[in-house]
């Protein structure tokens, strides 16, 4: 009971930010603009054939009209518009739970009440994700649909990103707790956790770049600092793969190999760490990822529990 | 060894508390205070002197360097027993995006009240403390004192056993200060016990049964209101005349006087009839008319100044040379 209180009141509490309609507004828009849109033979028709564009681009039938259709919706759609400016927003709007709920007199009411603090703190962190699962399912749920109904591709896999997106997320959120904590500072959380964000994002890129291209690798110290970086930190570009490898019928290899695009020198090597990073296990990239959360929220909960109001 | 039936007696019953913050702010330097079921009792004392950090102790918001003893029996932060005890804190700040119905429950889910009690009870206590119209408007839509009497319903959604009270005239006009008196007495003689952290001495003087004055972290004075206003009186004995001839024998007599021309003010300190009577027998024999003689009894505001005595100054000991008269 406690706990649905609480995580009910983080829910009215983001119902308040602006930021909760602006994404709504965003999903709602991009569902809306791909609605727009119908793939025809020999033409692409935009806004119910108000403009048509001739190609034979999509004529091709079968296999590789549904992946290219899945490549937009997933690695057009999903992973910029859901991926980065979803996640970023919700990192803005969650941000703040936290310091509204240190303010002096509101903590005041909410420590004399019977419950430990770490269930006060564990019921605000699971509200700020069911506020982002609330996003995901929005925003993932409508491109499903317009995707199935109105281009006929039916993409079960892409399901797989509501949760992903919101661990993507929570990877994150934990950092903005830990400052916020000592801090009671939001745009300070915000900040760091986008700092950390691109940390992140460049040890992968970093470590794929050294495990790929024979050249970086006689930088030995340089390597096995990235690998061990990378084995730490949460795999924030890793899990967003996973998420379009499963989301997408058939990964972009196979439209090489079908022959929809021609593998010159870039592609091979963009296959070298396509093949390397879908070689990673799933389990690994989450629970690895997970590990880091929870001892930053165990830290994030002790400093939580043991400073004064 | 104190025996068992006077233990429970005690509603708070506190010893030693102390908190020092960081390294050298002793907010609490050895706190004894007791409180009988079923009383209201009133902690006051200047400004610093340590009253809501003691409360927020009893809360569990504060923890203390060194603590013992009970409330309601338990030891400090027992969770069944702040599930029955209601908290008002100072200057407090509810969320803004919630109403004030969804507020009281809220809390009280969070103190663990079942859902048919809670719906019973909102509109019981909004209605209570006049804020019915108000239920469903937002709470940053409200004033401050409706802010206050909001928090006040707040700390009274779980039917408590114990209500701690910082502050709760805060920001009230004088009808809802004598709501709030009302209202205090009625759980009085419901056997609710009542902390009440409170400035304003005129206020704790109509409703509390005792009181513990709290200067710099200690307690300064502790007792019943008689107990404490009892042993301080003063007669003013009024008369008009020139008493001039029989000035120096007065003050020899310890007598404070304020004479200005045809007629002057007495004071004699303590509860001391002959003292008094021989003060009226000099006055007549000078030939000045007796106009009244009155007992005076102090007020808690006399004993609160005397209790902080020299040591005047604002805040714990860590702020030396802070300006008095800024409390
Ligand atoms: N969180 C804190 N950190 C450091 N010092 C604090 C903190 N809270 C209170 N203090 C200090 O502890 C002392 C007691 O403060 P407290 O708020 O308990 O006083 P009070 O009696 O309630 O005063 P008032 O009548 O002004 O409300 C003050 O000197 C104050 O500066
Ligand atoms: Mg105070």
């Amino acid at each position: 009971m406690q706990f649905l209180a609480l995580v009910l009141d983080s829910f009215r509490e983001s119902l308040d930010r602006k930021i909760f309609w602006v994404m709504l507004f965003i999903s709602l828009a991009v569902a809306g603009a791909m609605f727009c849109f119908s793939f025809e033979p020999n033409k692409v028709s935009i806004l119910f054939g108000t403009w048509e564009l001739e190609t034979d681009f999509l004529t091709v039938g079968g296999k590789l009209r549904e992946d290219i259709i899945a490549w937009i919706v997933v690695d057009g759609i999903m992973d910029t518009i859901l991926g980065w400016v979803g996640v970023i927003l919700a990192l803005i709007a969650t941000a703040g739970f936290l310091p509204s709920l240190m303010q002096r007199g509101t903590i005041d009411v909410m420590l004399s009440k019977p419950i430990a603090r770490w269930q006060l703190f564990l019921g605000k962190y699971l509200g700020s994700m069911a506020f982002v699962g609330v996003h995901a399912t929005i925003f993932v749920g409508l491109t499903f649909l317009v995707c199935g109904l109105r281009w006929g591709v039916w993409l079960p896999g892409y399901l797989l990103s509501i949760p992903l997106m919101v661990l993507l997320f929570s990877y994150l959120y934990c950092i903005s707790v830990l400052v916020a904590i000592p801090s009671r500072s939001t745009v300070a959380a915000v900040l760091v956790t986008l700092g950390a964000w691109v940390f992140f994002a460049g040890i992968q890129i970093t470590d794929d770049q050294f495990s790929t291209n024979e050249s970086w690798q006689q930088y030995d110290t340089a390597y096995t600092a990235s690998r061990v970086v990378r084995w730490i930190v949460p795999k924030t570009a890793d899990i967003t793969y996973k998420a379009k490898q499963w989301a997408r019928a058939a990964g972009s290899a196979d439209l090489v190999q079908q022959g929809g695009i021609d593998p010159d020198e870039a592609t091979e090597w963009a296959e070298k760490i396509e093949r390397k990073r879908s070689a990673i296990p799933a389990y690994y990239t989450i629970g690895s990822s997970l590990a880091f959360e929870a001892v930053v929220v165990l830290i994030a909960m002790w400093l939580f529990s043991r400073r004064d109001y | 060894m104190v025996n068992v039936t006077e233990m429970t007696n005690w509603a708070v019953d506190l010893i030693d508390v102390r908190k020092t913050y960081g390294r050298s702010v002793h907010a609490l330097r050895g706190v004894n205070i007791q409180v009988g079921a079923g009383e209201i009792f009133g902690l006051l004392g200047p400004n610093g002197a340590g009253k809501t950090t003691l409360v927020k102790i009893m809360m569990t918001v504060v923890r203390a360097t060194r603590a013992y003893g009970t409330i309601l029996g338990r030891p400090i932060g027992h969770r069944g027993k702040l599930a029955v005890t209601g908290y008002l804190p100072e200057s407090h700040r509810f969320p803004g995006y919630l109403t004030g119905a969804q507020l009281l429950d809220y809390y009280a889910a969070l103190a663990k009240v079942p859902r048919d009690r809670r719906r019973r009870r909102a509109p019981e206590l909004l209605d209570r403390v006049g804020l019915t119209n108000w239920a469903d408007a937002r709470i940053d839509k409200y004033s401050k004192g409706m802010l206050q009497r909001l928090g006040i319903a707040q700390a009274l959604m779980n039917d408590p056993e114990l209500v701690v009270l910082d502050e709760p005239t805060d920001g009230l006009d004088p009808v809802g200060r004598r709501d709030v008196r009302e209202l205090l007495a009625d759980l009085r003689d419901k056997g609710t016990t009542i902390f009440l952290n409170s400035h304003l001495l005129s206020e704790l003087e109509m409703v509390c049964d005792r009181v513990t004055i709290l200067v710099d972290g200690l307690v300064a004075r502790q007792g019943t209101l008689r107990e404490l206003t009892d042993h301080t009186v003063e007669y003013k004995i009024a008369f008009t005349g020139d008493a001039a001839s029989v000035h120096s024998t007065l003050a020899s007599l310890g007598a404070k006087i304020e004479a200005g021309g045809k007629s002057g003010l007495v004071s004699i300190p303590g509860h001391n009839l002959s003292k008094v009577n021989e003060t009226i027998d000099l006055l007549r024999s000078s030939g000045a008319m007796i106009e009244s003689v009155s007992p005076h009894r102090f007020s808690l505001e006399d004993i609160l100044v005397e209790a902080m005595g020299a040591d005047a100054n604002v805040g714990a000991s860590h702020l030396p040379t802070e300006n008095p008269a800024s409390s």
